[in-house]
């Protein structure tokens, strides 16, 4: 199998604190993978490494083998990494639509001469843009909303949204940060079949940030755990469930030795 | 109810407040003239003893004392079987209260008056003259009590008004009325056909576009004038709408280009200081260009700052161009302080027009360029991402934009149209200097964008319009104008915070006559 993502002693401080602290992580293409931590644990700001909006102190990170230490943010993208976020943050005053042809504009090309002259290409390319946006929404699920301000759309929708939006870009690693923050025990497993459909219709490797187990536990192959910045656990579901240091973690010292032996569920 | 007395007595006291403040600043003098040009009525004889003048001015202090009473009754709901009977009171407590003031106001200035003390050393608008004006030429007393029967009156008919139009009923019906008529008229087939059809819509521009045009021939060479200023305002309305309107850049030293466009020209074409007369039709676009490398180089430094910051280092740099411009190391080049005159004009058939209508059908046609320009880039994968950038950077890096490449874009773009505004502004007036590019310029182009509507062209047009031309239309106002115009943002801040016109989005989900609507419902449970 083929590696998407790869981190070798990635490590990023902000003054004394080490946020991230030499994290090594492969990510196997095609895969669901978690990374989980109790708040705070600098699961973002390993996000925020990846998608080039920090740089790195030290360490690697290779994203189907080439680095993207150095990168820029829309370099990034144009690699072919997406992300959405913890907060929700759509485009407000732009349509739905137009918040999906936000995401694709790396995949196009017209500049500011093409679009005053309106060339065949850029007509062309525009037309094309707008079709992919339609089949989107339509694949999210948000089919006739797509005139709405990204502001009006319900709370579920705008998560999807954001899905969307991060799709149009085609990539090939698909960051989500708490993508179930929010929304009941219904949506959330509306979700956790949708996020499937993203790796099983689309093939998009997901990398997924989550604090419900029921979804952690439920879709992800292969889970890393973050403590203080350093990775403390990786391993299967079933593994991380068992994991004494994963539940000193999250429980504390004294709930991880009563709790040894048994395999009950974290958090 | 006494929470709605409250109400009453607070509008009253509010709208009492303002009066005393416009007699004051000598405010209903004025609007007394206005009100005598508006109904052609100054020359009429008298009117139960009254001159025109005190009859308007009464007027006018009637409209605010209707104005008090119909906003002190508005909070009060009537009782089922009694619409009438709380409008009465809440108007005539407004009225009543707005009155004594006025009163109190007529009371106080009139006795002051009589007893030779001179008002207008301490409040320079207020002459004996307009006292006498306000009294309607009678002794203290008898005026002050006019003012107090004839203003708690108005207060009373304001409050009953409002009742008389605010009655949900009628107006919940005339609402229903209204809409029932719009859209049987919009079904027709035939409208339906002139809004679809891309040439019928063409022709309908073109009509209005023809009206426009025929407005230079008719006006004299004053309106000429103004209607060139409110041209060239729209120029710079719509550059400055692509950086913070669209791109959302706060830029208050967008004057620097307009500058740079304007002396392009005039040390190009003027026989002084260098003498080098070139065509206009050539400095034209070099002055465009030149603004739009201003642009890039000004931008490249300071557009990595965000919000409020680059809005400072703007404004610095804008004084920076002024300051410049009037520095003796620079004098050689540019006069200096002096300015630079007798900067060419346009020809065209070998004769030279830069007055008259020919010149402002030349700002038409730059206007119109712009337009067109403006509106190609905002509908495009360029326009949207400035949108996104206004909306969310972070975000629209992490989408993929670069965002220092398209805000210098959004720069260059916005400093070429002020560039172009400059050239023809210096061209017009034949002569330009420092004191043109101040840092009032800036200040009302943003006014205009944000008056007008952020992101919207036709707000740009509106808000340039009621800026640069309303002032001119209320020339007598021109004491009042920044009273007049600080009322106007606040009152629109208020009333259409998004702007006159705001913009409006694109539908492009389905696109228009595919005769095809899809519900959220077909596209559920996927």
């Amino acid at each position: 199998m083929t590696i998407a993502l790869e981190t070798r002693s990635l490590t990023k401080q902000f003054g004394g604190l080490t946020a991230v602290d030499s994290v090594d992580l492969v990510i196997q293409e095609n895969s669901i993978f978690s990374v989980i931590g109790p708040n705070g644990a600098g699961k973002t700001t390993f996000y925020n490494c990846i998608t080039g909006f920090y740089e790195p102190e030290a360490g690697e990170i290779l994203f189907y083998g080439k680095s993207l230490v150095g990168l820029t943010p829309d370099q990034v993208a144009y690699r072919g990494i997406s992300r959405t976020y913890q907060n929700i943050r759509l485009f407000a005053n732009m349509s739905a639509i137009e918040n999906i042809l936000i995401g694709e504009h790396s995949r196009l090309r017209a500049n500011w001469a093409g679009a005053i002259l309106r060339t065949p290409g850029v007509m062309k390319e525009e037309g094309a843009a707008v079709e992919k946006a339609r089949q989107l929404l339509n694949f999210v699920g948000l089919v006739g909303l797509g005139d709405q301000l990204g502001r009006n759309l319900p709370y579920g929708a705008q998560r999807r949204l954001e899905i969307a939006r991060a799709l149009g870009s085609q990539p090939r690693l698909l960051l989500l940060d708490e993508p179930t923050a929010g929304m009941n025990p219904h949506e959330t497993t509306e979700m956790m079949h949708f996020i499937r459909r993203l790796r099983d219709e689309l093939g998009i490797t997901i990398l997924l940030i989550e604090h419900d187990m029921r979804v952690v536990m439920g879709i992800s192959e292969q889970i890393a755990v973050l403590d203080y910045g350093a990775k403390i656990a990786e391993g299967t579901p079933a593994e991380i469930q068992g994991n004494p240091r994963v539940i000193e973690a999250y429980l504390g010292s004294g709930a991880a030795s009563g709790l040894n032996n048994t395999t009950s569920q974290p958090a | 109810m006494k929470k709605q007395l409250r109400h009453a007595l607070n509008a009253g006291i509010t709208f009492g407040i303002i009066t005393v403040f416009l007699f004051l600043i000598g405010f209903t003098s004025i609007a007394a003239d206005l009100l005598g040009d508006l109904l052609r009525n100054k020359n009429g004889g008298l009117f139960l003893g009254l001159t025109p003048q005190m009859l308007n001015m009464l007027i006018f202090l009637g409209l605010v004392g209707l104005g008090a009473g119909a906003y002190g009754s508005r909070k009060i709901k009537g009782q089922a079987g009694d619409p009438w009977g709380p409008a009465l009171i809440g108007g005539l407590t407004a009225g009543l209260v707005h009155a004594l003031f006025v009163g109190s106001l007529a009371l106080l200035v009139g006795t002051l008056n009589l007893r030779g003390v001179q008002i207008s050393k301490y409040l320079a608008e207020v002459l004996p003259a307009s006292i006498r004006l306000f009294l309607l030429g009678k002794d203290p007393l008898p005026g002050a009590v006019i003012h107090l029967i004839l203003l708690t009156l108005a207060g009373l008919a304001g409050g009953l008004l409002s009742r008389g139009i605010g009655r949900g009923s009628w107006r919940a019906r005339s609402a229903a009325n209204r809409k029932n008529t719009w859209n049987r008229f919009t079904q027709r087939s035939f409208f339906k056909q002139v809004r679809g059809n891309r040439a019928t819509r063409f022709v309908v521009y073109g009509i209005l576009l023809l009206l426009v045009f025929l407005v230079p021939l008719g006006a004299g060479q004053y309106w000429n004038y103004t209607i060139g200023t409110v041209g060239i305002y729209i120029l710079l309305g719509l550059g400055l709408n692509i950086v913070v309107g669209l791109a959302g850049l706060l830029d208050l030293g967008y004057v620097a280009f307009f500058a740079i466009g304007a002396y392009t020209m005039a040390l190009l074409t003027a026989p002084t200081p260098h003498h080098l007369l070139w065509n206009f039709w050539i400095v034209l676009p070099i002055g465009v260009i030149i603004a739009a490398i201003t642009g890039l180089l000004l931008g490249a430094p300071v557009l990595r700052m965000r919000g409020d910051y680059l809005a400072i280092v703007t404004l610095g740099f804008g004084e920076i161009i002024r300051i410049l411009s009037k520095s003796d190391a620079l004098t050689p080049f540019n006069n200096g302080p002096k300015g630079v005159p007798s900067i060419g004009g346009p020809t065209l058939f070998g004769r030279l027009f830069n007055t008259g209508p020919a010149f402002v059908y030349l700002i038409f046609l730059a206007v119109l360029l712009v337009i067109f320009v403006t509106n190609r880039l905002q509908n495009s994968r360029v326009g949207r991402a400035w949108e996104a950038m206004r909306e969310d950077e972070t975000v629209s890096r992490a989408m993929g934009i670069n965002t220092l490449s398209q805000k210098l874009l959004a720069f260059a773009i916005g400093a070429a149209f002020a560039g172009l505004g400059g050239a023809l502004f210096a061209s017009r007036n034949q002569f330009t200097g420092p004191e043109d590019f101040n840092l009032m310029v800036s200040i009302n182009v943003v006014a205009v964008v944000i008056v007008g509507g952020m992101g919207s062209i036709p707000g740009v047009i509106a808000g340039a319009l009621v800026l640069k031309g309303l002032p001119e239309v209320l020339r007598q106002l021109q004491d009042y104008r920044v009273l007049v115009f600080a009322a106007l943002l606040v009152v629109m801040m208020l009333w259409r915070p998004a702007g006159i016109i705001p913009s409006a989005r694109r539908k492009m989900e389905v696109e228009k006559d595919a005769g095809v609507v899809e519900t959220p419902e077909e596209g559920r449970g996927k």
